[in-house]
């Protein structure tokens, strides 16, 4: 997967005005305000009518999945069935994905962990890929939530009680950044959370299996430059339902933590 | 009767507690910062929109209902202790007011006397605080959110750590990254020296992150710190590093030299007492300058008749290089020939720690002449002929 994500260097400067359009878009719903205040839970149910509450869909285009590599899979002998209808072609050996049904499957996604962070949930991701992992934990912190990305001790979920020894509260939604222990084994975590029923994004390269994830979103789960895609979007996602809580509750607006300089400094263009 | 004997069954029994309560105490700075950011604020603005009926989660439930019952029960537990004072006062005929914690420890030493080798496991009677330490804090807020970034590792302090290296790494790397364009070189003379120190071992780490480590994940953090530090910018980020470095301590530098003392003809001497041999045991005086006389038990050193013993006393005076430069008077007592010998080439060898140079004594030190030697006569074992001798057997 290091070849993989090094030989396309020479497209890392392509990978530019994501960053602007992040900041531009703003939430902007329909809302016809009402007189008295009502309950939060009645507006937790009433959003979930509208088709895009949060207006994820204009936090990126497929040319911004394009240029941050996203349409790359794995060889075509390590191609796992399931993923069969997701992919657009091959070329030289290597799995292409449609990127059309990529975009669509990550809107759907960012729109559940939008909905999540706005009934103030938790949320976990995950990332078993070392090179990826310190990133990973710098987004998790950025957007206020939480990560894991060292192995995994069985029955964290399962058997959260002795583990922690006490109650514990476990996460609302888990975000895989990739499914895969490694090339042979999927994440522990994935079967576990599906037993707890704790919903699950996660982004399934052409070699994982989708059949356990709630919400799965085709596309490279290697390469730095898309995986620090992924997070800045899935970033922007959770701050928008957050915000619009805190708005609705008439909070004052939290302090957004800065994106740290080290981490992914080597994918931005500047 | 309140008067409680407080063993090792309890320690035990809040062996979790006790682990738990360091953690509060460990928790890493910026958790702060990340405590802050969940923090629920009530500062209401404008008309709200919505209102949020509060929740309180079934984790924090149950730990309030963990921390009241405990608040109970040290209640209680101070309780009986004050009226285990009362009474122990009493039967010592002092006054209750007026009783300290030395004066319990004198009573119960009186009353209940044990022979119980082990310290812990004679009885005391101490205040409930010192018994039952404080418990940890809740890591999460009333919805049951936890506070640290990294909670369902299990481990969040020493992940954050890692986390935290790999942030100083990097910064260092884009330092030198930049150094490098300019055509810039790293200071020399801000080279961070490392040679005096060695990382916190594994133990020690524990204490610090108050958390339990596997060997591997100590392995980690011990390459990644080596790498941290091999950067050769890394002296930008010695404030960090050196939370992490520990000095090492010379053996030899521990011991205290004893400062010589003068005799009434002017010369430098030094008494050596408790020189301890199997059996024998002796005290040596050295006296420098000198002429090379040894006295021993009035005697010279014909005193010893067997060759082996006379080398071992002139082993450590030959050793630095003090033949006939020092005078020696020893008086020994107890033991054979070997253990007065080996006695007083001890008692020679830590006199002569004061007329010697540092670099000598830590060479005396790696020949082994400053260790006592503790070996002792090993017994005769019945059905042999020694103590591991066997008795001549032919089969046929």
């Amino acid at each position: 997967m290091l070849r993989k994500s090094f030989n396309n260097l020479p497209r890392l400067s392509q990978l530019c005005g994501l960053q602007g359009r992040l900041q531009s878009t703003q939430v902007a719903p329909v809302e016809p305000a009402p007189a008295e205040p009502e309950d939060i839970a009645a507006i937790e149910q009433r959003i979930l009518k509208h088709p895009d509450y949060f207006q994820v869909h204009n936090l990126f285009t497929v040319r911004d999945l394009f240029n941050a590599r996203v349409h790359y899979g794995h060889k075509e002998g390590s191609l796992d069935d399931r993923m069969r209808s997701y992919l657009y072609g091959s070329r030289l050996g290597h799995l292409i994905f449609d990127l059309d049904k990529t975009a669509a499957h990550l809107r759907d996604a960012l729109n559940f962990a939008a909905h999540i962070a706005f009934r103030d949930g938790i949320i976990l991701f995950f990332n078993r890929n070392a090179l990826n992992a310190h990133l990973v934990e710098q987004k998790a912190m950025e957007a206020g939530e939480f990560s894991h990305t060292r192995f995994w001790r069985g029955g964290i979920f399962t058997n959260a009680n002795v583990q922690f020894d006490a109650v514990t509260r476990l996460p609302d939604l888990c975000i895989f950044l990739n499914t895969q222990n490694n090339v042979l084994a999927q994440h522990t975590a994935v079967r576990d959370a599906a037993k707890m029923a704790i919903p699950t994004i996660g982004i399934v390269d052409t070699n994982c299996n989708p059949n356990l994830i709630t919400y799965p979103v085709p596309g490279n789960d290697d390469t730095p430059a898309a995986i620090e895609l992924y997070c800045n979007l899935f970033k922007e996602a959770i701050w928008r339902g957050k915000r619009k809580r805190r708005e609705l509750l008439g909070l004052p607006p939290l302090e957004e933590a800065k994106p740290s300089k080290s981490a992914g400094r080597r994918f931005e263009k500047n | 009767m309140a008067l409680r004997v407080f063993g090792l069954n309890i320690i035990k029994n809040n062996r979790n507690i006790l682990q738990n309560v360091g953690k509060t105490n460990g928790v890493p700075t910026n958790q702060g910062a990340a405590a802050a950011l969940y923090a629920t604020q009530v500062t209401v603005e404008a008309a709200p929109a919505a209102v949020q009926k509060q929740k309180v989660s079934k984790a924090m439930k149950s730990y309030l209902k963990r921390a009241n019952e405990h608040d109970e029960f040290m209640k209680t537990q101070h309780l009986e202790f004050q009226i285990g004072k009362r009474h122990l006062a009493n039967m010592m005929g002092a006054d209750a007011e007026t009783f300290t914690q030395e004066d319990i420890n004198e009573a119960i030493s009186y009353l209940f006397p044990s022979g119980l080798y082990d310290k812990k496991a004679r009885p005391t009677m101490r205040t409930p605080d010192e018994v039952f330490p404080a418990r940890k804090a809740a890591e999460f807020d009333e919805t049951g959110r936890p506070f640290h970034s990294m909670f369902y590792t299990a481990k969040p302090n020493f992940f954050q750590l890692l986390h935290d290296i790999v942030e100083e790494t990097n910064k260092l790397n884009d330092l030198e990254e930049r150094m490098l364009r300019r055509g810039n070189k790293p200071d020399e003379n801000q080279k961070l020296e490392t040679a005096g120190f060695q990382l916190l071992p594994k133990e020690h780490l524990e204490r610090v992150l108050v958390e339990q480590i596997a060997d591997i994940e100590y392995q980690n953090f011990s390459n990644s710190m080596e790498r941290l530090i091999a950067s050769p910018y890394a002296y930008k980020s010695k404030a960090f590093i050196e939370r992490f470095l520990k000095p090492l301590i010379d053996q030899s530098k521990q011991l205290e030299v004893p400062k010589p003392k003068i005799d009434e003809q002017g010369r430098q001497y030094i008494t050596t007492y408790e020189c301890l041999r199997k059996t024998a045991r002796a005290d040596v005086t050295v006296r420098l300058p000198g002429t090379g006389k040894i006295t021993i038990n009035g005697q010279d050193i014909s005193y010893f008749s067997v060759e082996q013993s006379k080398e071992q006393l002139l082993f450590p005076l030959h050793f630095c290089d003090m033949l006939g430069k020092v005078d020696v008077e020893a008086n020994v007592e107890g033991g054979g020939t070997s253990g007065q010998a080996g006695a007083i080439r001890w008692g020679i060898a830590m006199s002569l720690r004061s007329f010697v140079d540092q670099e000598m004594i830590e060479s005396m030190r790696l020949a082994g002449l400053l260790t006592r030697d503790y070996r002792r006569r090993e017994r005769k074992k019945f059905g042999q002929e020694g103590a591991r001798r066997k008795y001549t057997w032919k089969k046929r």
